[in-house]
């Protein structure tokens, strides 16, 4: 199966401090593959790098393809025009625009070969609730509506493959759960995910492959479903996170 | 590096400093030059510890450099007060302006900061300028010699080459006050007020207290220049508040690099003895002046001290 | 003195004031970016409509487009050199830089155009309007239905479009509208052109009113700087009160008070504004 994403040797460092070490990511096309680890793992830090983006003055080394295609050296509004679409952690939408305003920033693109279009209808029977508050500003919305305006933005963007990074924070389980099924859904229909969680047992129900975290490197990698029937890997690497 | 200069060298250093222009020659436009980067280099200070230490664009240092000229033209024309009583006045004036225009700035920042300053600066310009108590738009002319004696020993004078000792004490006070500044309390809080304002509130420190208390402090040093300068032009007006004082502080600030103990004197100084000597008309002087300044800012935001980093690691790393 | 006259010249400084403010409330609203070149670039402006009609003969009409034109073109080379300090929100290091391109465009404009005063005419400053006792020109009218025009179509552009949804965006967050497809540099060199034509277009209809001077920099615009700290950091409606408001109080503290003050009167209502509301008038 060919790679979607391929994201090789990836360091970034801040300051003299090295985030992230020399790590390796693979998404399969059509897969969906998660990333856990403690806070400070290196997590945000190498989805980001993987966009091209970050808040701060990061320097990142290693190689981004998307399709074959070389990503690094990109900005990030021209990796989210190839395909390559983060949603960020925490505000991911423009409080002071309203939600159509939101989405109607994103301009989709004219050629969609190899990439997920989203009609705003699509995007409208994925979270019926957008519809009806389409008018309100980003700030009048709730933590769980932000969250689906924020996915919504990135789906109209036809990604290729869809960065997410901890869509869960601050939202109640049963939100958590929907929004991630969701996503699920999305995947079994032919979209790339990559997504980074805190919430590791949420995650591993869901995620065809898992990646584990530490301190910037990758300590573990499997198949999900070798990972359920380890006990030791769960009690191990992800009793503490869940707990 | 400058940190570690011992006090005997700093002190051999201010000496050599006393001599320059009698050694290039001691024609009067020699010493004119230097009096003038003296006293130009002291005003730069005053902004200086704001930019530098507070991390905030005054734009309204002016006001200080002009209060300190008018209360020294004012009270040495109308009361004949020597120069001791001049300065005092000077200072205090100073101090009081800058309360209140700290006080009332002391919730804005950034632009608003600045923006405020600049506007503060040209109102006060329009107020001497039509305000006759201080001379209207002619200003105060006929500044008399200054007079400064201490135990009988004393220096008066109105020439460049009598001003010449004064300006240098008071730069060689200006810098010791500076260096003093940065290792005092006052000058740390300020630095970690700019850098980390969060941590200075967790530390207990007062970031309002720290910006008002900085803005007070610098306010005399630049008006201590501008009293000087009364001496100096033995006139005053209201081309003391023009924006050529203005783009020359900061330039003065910034060429060499923010933070640099004698990075304004420098800076005045490669200004000056370009207008002096290497003058391409007035005008031009301003292309020149609010082009480097720009260009510095553009290019090497940190000061030719920044090229002077990314030369010395070129050669390490090729050592 | 006539109240109702001290009203219209209330407005018609008040529209002039707003004109000339609003490229500056957008630019700082969009790109957090004060200009401190901004009465330079007015001052240019100026000069560059007036050398077009004593140079190249061509009437008003098309001087000022010309001169909104030629700013235009200035914004896109100053923004670009500026591009760097923006993307970074090094908002320190740009307040200086602007300050020496004003330098830059003041010794310039000196050395091309000379030190004397010139006249700037308007055919439209010469036809007046007589009502009774009231009196205005026709400059005046063109001045306050351009502004209110030009405000009205900025204000649905702003609110009503995509393209206004954009500069907004990059002015909440410039960093998260990269994710969304956009390219903020692009939209910083729109927003500083859109200033630069607009303080043209500001020249071209207030700066008649008065002869003009290449020295004649920030302090000949300084009001302005009022209405945006008034009317709230890029806040457009706010600008447009703010402009009318201080119009009226310049009008009438002129008459009733004095001419000489005006400006050192309308800053201490700018300071006491400041003291209670730091964020200006129209801050939430």
């Amino acid at each position: 199966m060919t790679d979607s994403l391929e994201a090789i040797g990836i360091t970034v460092r801040y300051g003299g401090n090295v985030a992230v070490d020399g790590i390796d990511v693979a998404v399969p096309a059509g897969r969906m593959v998660g990333m856990v680890g403690a806070n400070g793992a290196g997590k945000s830090t190498l989805i980001n790098a993987i966009a091209g983006w970050s808040r701060g003055t990061p320097v990142v080394r290693g190689e981004v393809r998307l399709a074959g295609q070389k990503m690094d050296g990109l900005p990030p509004h021209r990796r989210a025009e190839r395909g390559l679409v983060l949603v960020p952690e925490g505000k991911g939408i423009f409080a002071e625009l309203t939600v159509m305003e939101n989405l109607a920033l994103v301009r989709p693109p004219a050629d969609t070969r190899g990439r997920h279009a989203f009609s705003m209808d699509d995007i409208f029977t994925l979270f019926p609730r957008l519809a009806e508050r389409r008018g309100h500003k980003g700030r009048m919305l709730s933590g769980g509506e932000r969250q689906m305006v924020a996915v919504s933005r990135a789906l109209r963007a036809a990604p290729a493959v869809l960065l997410l990074d901890e869509p869960s924070a601050g939202l109640a389980p049963r939100l958590v759960h929907e929004l991630l099924t969701t996503m699920r859904g999305l995947v079994d229909r032919g979209l790339s995910l990559l997504l980074v969680e805190q919430n590791a047992r949420a995650t591993l129900e869901l995620v065809d492959e898992l990646y584990l975290l530490e301190r910037g490197k990758v300590v573990a990698r499997e198949a999900a479903s070798d990972m359920k029937d380890d006990p030791r890997i769960l009690e191990a690497y992800l009793g503490n996170l869940t707990a | 590096m400058m940190a570690r200069l011992s006090a005997p060298l700093a002190l051999a250093l201010a000496a050599l400093a006393y001599f320059i222009p009698a050694v290039s020659g001691g024609a009067p436009v020699v010493y004119a030059a230097c009096t003038t980067i003296a006293i130009l280099a002291v005003m730069a200070y005053g902004a200086d510890l704001i930019l530098s230490y507070l991390g905030e664009v005054s734009l309204g240092h002016t006001i200080f450099w002009a209060t300190g000229g008018y209360a020294a033209s004012m009270l040495a024309v109308n009361y004949g007060w020597n120069g001791w009583a001049t300065a005092a006045a000077a200072i205090v004036a100073a101090v009081v302006l800058a309360c209140v225009l700290g006080l009332v700035t002391l919730r804005t920042r950034e632009f608003v900061f600045s923006l405020v300053t600049y506007a503060a600066a040209v109102v006060a310009m329009e107020v001497a300028f039509n305000w006759s108590f201080l001379g209207g738009s002619d200003g105060i002319v006929g500044v008399p010699p200054l007079v400064l004696t201490i135990f009988g020993w004393g220096v008066s004078g109105a020439a460049n080459t009598d001003l010449w000792p004064i300006a240098w004490l008071l730069l060689m006070a200006t810098l010791l006050f500076i260096h003093r500044f940065r290792r005092s309390r006052l000058g740390t809080s300020a630095l970690m007020v700019q850098m980390n304002p969060d941590l200075a509130t967790a530390l207990g420190v007062d970031a309002r207290r720290v910006r008002l208390a900085v803005f007070v402090t610098s306010a005399p040093i630049s008006a201590l220049a501008g009293w000087l300068y009364a001496y100096q032009r033995a006139y005053v007006g209201p081309d003391m508040f023009e924006s050529y004082f203005l783009v020359l502080m900061l330039t003065a600030i910034v060429i060499i690099g923010r933070r640099l103990l004698l990075g304004p004197l420098i800076g005045t100084a490669l200004i000056i003895v370009q207008q002096t000597f290497f003058s391409i008309g007035g005008d031009g002087d301003k292309i020149i002046l609010g082009a480097v300044l720009a260009a510095i800012l553009l290019l090497w935001p940190k000061g030719l001290i920044g090229l002077w980093d990314v030369a010395a690691r070129r050669l390490r790393s090729s050592a | 003195m006539n109240l109702t006259q001290q009203v219209i010249n209330g407005l018609v400084l008040g529209s002039g004031y707003a004109l000339v403010a609003i490229g500056w409330t957008v630019l700082l609203g969009a790109a957090r970016l004060v200009n401190f070149a901004h009465g330079q670039l007015y001052m240019l402006a100026a000069f560059l409509a007036w050398a077009a009609m004593q140079k190249l003969g061509v009437s008003y009409f098309v001087a000022v487009p010309l001169s909104v034109l030629a700013l235009g073109l200035l914004g896109v080379a100053l923004q670009g050199m500026m591009q760097r300090l923006v993307m970074q929100q090094n908002l320190t290091s740009l307040m200086i830089v602007t300050l020496g391109f004003g330098y830059v465009i003041q010794g310039s404009a000196a050395r091309i155009f000379g030190g004397d005063p010139q006249t700037f005419a308007s055919p439209l400053e010469k036809a007046s309007v007589h009502l009774g006792e009231l009196w205005f020109t026709w400059q005046d009218v063109v001045t306050l239905v351009g502004t209110l025009l030009l405000f009205g179509v900025l204000w649905l552009v702003l609110n009503r479009t995509r393209l206004g949804a954009l500069v907004r965006s990059v002015a909440e967050d410039p960093k998260l509208a990269q994710l969304f497809g956009i390219n903020a540099a692009q939209v910083y060199i729109g927003v500083f052109v859109f200033e630069c034509a607009a303080v043209a277009l500001g020249a071209g209809l207030v700066a008649p009113r008065s002869p003009i001077l290449a020295s004649m920099g920030f302090d000949e615009v300084i009001l302005t700087f009022v209405v945006v700290v008034l009317g709230g950091i890029g806040s457009v409606g706010g600008s447009l009160l703010a402009g009318f408001g201080l119009g009226m109080f310049t009008a009438l503290f002129g008459a009733l008070v004095s001419p000489a003050y005006t400006t050192a009167a309308a800053f201490l209502v700018l300071l006491t504004v400041l003291v209670v509301r730091p964020g200006g008038l129209a801050a939430r």
